[in-house]
């Protein structure tokens, strides 16, 4: 007996009560729309925190002045800027587990050249701010150290600058005038693309002497600064040092050991840990109920086809009575079995793609759907269909002919 | 043809031991049209479901075209049944959810003939029963007697050269019973040897001789010239 025979005998008597056969695919339905919705998590997850490691550099913690409260009056977040270059210096003398610094001043304000203008935020820094943020020139180069030092009027731009002041022209050696200075632009950085709060690529980035001295002198006097992205020698120093940042920062200035910090430390791979982490119990959990209600609806069909090897014992009968064997009526039930769970699959995919493009759309999470999780879901479900299935296949299989067909 | 030489089959139910065929020896030549009669319990069932091959005897040896099968394991006697042995039930035994065609296809599934094949052969069964029309029908879409000529069709699509007609008549009313024995009576006149059991004297007189049975023994054997 061939198999499309043994399939078109299985789909007759499946078909003949569509609405149990659904009602018993149901556990594999939602098993398999659980795997598949899990492993899309985990593995969105996993790509969200390569991505976010590729956009900012990894290893960093971005030390930042806070806002510190006057007698419980709190002061605003800019209203003083408490670091300094000199507590930069401190830092990198004191703690050698710092590979690099660098540090930053920033304002939002007006560009205008070629006849446009934008609003976009100037960041004033030194060359160690790309090395630390991960960021590539598309066009260009960094400053030389005689425009840092001399305090140049030299501008490298992004993306979405240049996209709004310059089209798709080259922007290189072109004038800009932020806040009414001209600069000549040097460099223009790779896209990073947006991220849910920000445009990352909406940025100009200036020496930072020139940003002090012509842009920003009057916001951050003498050495202030706004904040400096810390680069930590390897991933497993990252806390220790967060810890050594906060006692020398403390020390430097004044503060006692449960004090109100006048700064704030952001662990930015403590953020992606708990992203990591919150995906990982999601998954956890997914994997539990997908899980569970796989071996219930293994359980649920291996019943269902006793039932049906019962209700159909005189038919199993009339077959063997006709010249079936063993092995016709074994592969006739298992094939039945098969097909309720893989049909049960099916439908656990369509509607696992459906939670992942809901919940994608809806949470803005990302969610990668790989084929591996699509082929585990196949495995899974046929191997359940015939693990469950076998024991009420055998059963008709090894039914007595001449007691089947008396069977009432 | 068949020889069934000293055969016993005893059932065990419980503490209690019921034997349903006692020592039964019987011949039967290729082309004859038999009847087995016998009241309920004589052992008629017993004897035509060893001789067809879906129960095996507690004792003794069953030739079939000469070969001993009494010692063939369940896949050798479901491939003998399925070549050589065609079964006709009282109650039919139609699958309810295969139309006709279909089910006259079913014991060519397992023959392992191609599509081509068994669909012409089944074609040419049903139109040997004067169904031809009625080859989508479902078993509920037809008549009893209907339901009886599929399964003749059933039973001789795979050209067997035996056919076990179980109480054939037992569903159906008189006229429609003529109908069917005038089919049995064409098979056998092909050629094809013909056993059938009945508790009925009118249907047995089709046959060219009648066994009796009771209490598990043969206790008439008799030729007869049908009418």
């Amino acid at each position: 007996m061939s198999l499309t025979d043994l399939i078109y005998l299985s789909q007759k008597s499946l078909r003949s009560n569509i609405l149990r056969s659904v009602l018993t695919s149901l556990g594999i339905i939602i098993g398999v729309s659980s795997v598949i919705t899990m492993i899309s998590i985990g593995s969105g997850a996993r790509q969200e925190v390569e991505e976010q490691i590729e956009r900012f550099g990894s290893n960093n913690l971005i030390l930042r002045s806070q806002s510190s409260s006057n007698r419980g009056v709190s002061m605003g977040a800019n209203s003083i800027n408490t670091l300094t270059l000199k507590d930069m210096e401190a830092l990198k003398n004191e703690l050698p587990a710092i590979s690099a610094i660098a540090p930053r001043v920033s304002l939002s304000t007006q560009i205008i050249a070629n006849g446009n203008n934008w609003l976009a935020t100037v960041t004033g820094t030194t060359n160690d701010y790309f090395n630390l943020g991960n960021w590539k020139f598309e066009l260009g180069r960094s400053f030389q150290d005689d425009e840092l030092d001399s305090g140049s009027r030299v501008a490298i731009i992004g993306k979405t600058v240049q996209k709004n002041l310059f089209g798709t022209d080259s922007p290189i050696d072109e004038v800009i005038r932020i806040n009414k200075v001209p600069f000549t632009v040097i460099g223009l950085l790779d896209a990073k693309g947006g991220t849910a709060w920000a445009d990352l690529d909406d940025t100009i980035v200036v020496p930072l002497k020139t940003a002090k001295q012509r842009l920003v002198a009057k916001k951050f006097p003498g050495d202030q600064i706004r904040s400096m992205t810390i680069n930590v020698s390897s991933s497993d120093l990252l806390f220790k040092t967060e810890k050594d940042i906060d006692t020398v920062m403390r020390k430097l200035h004044k503060i006692s050991a449960n004090g109100n910090p006048d700064f704030v430390i952001r662990n930015y791979a403590q953020f992606l840990n708990a992203r990591q982490e919150s995906s990982r119990v999601m998954s956890i959990l997914l994997a539990t109920v997908a899980g569970i209600s796989l071996i219930v609806g293994g359980i649920g069909i291996m019943n269902i086809m006793l039932v049906t090897v019962t209700e159909r014992t005189k038919e199993i009968g009339v077959c063997m009575s006709v010249g079936a064997k063993k092995r016709d009526i074994l592969l006739q039930f298992l094939i039945e079995s098969l097909m309720i769970s893989l049909i049960g699959g099916l439908i656990g995919i369509g509607l696992g793609l459906g939670v992942i493009f809901g919940v994608s759309e809806y949470f803005n999470w990302k969610m990668s759907l790989d084929y591996f999780s699509l082929v585990l879901s196949f495995v899974f479900s046929s191997s359940i269909g015939i693990i469950f299935g076998f024991y009420p296949a055998r059963k008709a299989a090894n039914l007595n002919p001449i007691d089947a067909l008396r069977y009432e | 043809m068949i020889k069934i030489d000293s055969i016993s089959k005893e059932y065990v139910m419980g503490d209690n031991k019921l034997l349903a065929l006692n020592n039964v020896n019987v011949s039967i030549l290729n082309g004859e049209f038999v009847s087995i009669m016998g009241s309920s319990g004589s052992g008629k069932s017993t004897l035509m479901n060893i001789i067809g091959c879906l129960d095996v005897p507690s004792s003794g040896d069953y030739f079939f075209k000469d070969e001993n099968i009494s010692n063939f394991n369940a896949n050798k006697l479901a491939e003998l049944r399925n070549r050589e042995i065609g079964f006709i039930f009282q109650n039919f035994n139609l699958l309810p959810r295969l139309n006709a065609l279909e089910n006259v296809v079913l014991p060519l599934l397992y023959s392992g003939k191609n599509q081509k094949e068994r669909n012409n052969l089944a074609l040419k069964a049903l139109e040997n029963v004067g169904l031809k029309d009625r080859i989508h029908h479902r078993p509920n879409q037809l008549s009893g007697g209907q339901q009886q000529r599929v399964s003749i069709a059933r039973a001789i699509a795979g050209s067997p050269k035996l056919i076990l007609a179980d109480e054939p008549t037992g569903a159906l009313d008189s006229k429609t019973s003529i109908e069917i024995m005038k089919i049995l009576n064409d098979l056998n006149a092909k050629g094809i040897t013909v056993v059938l059991v009945t508790h009925e004297d009118d249907i047995a007189k089709y046959a060219s001789r009648i066994i009796k049975m009771k209490d598990g023994q043969i206790i008439e054997d008799k030729k007869n010239v049908p009418n």
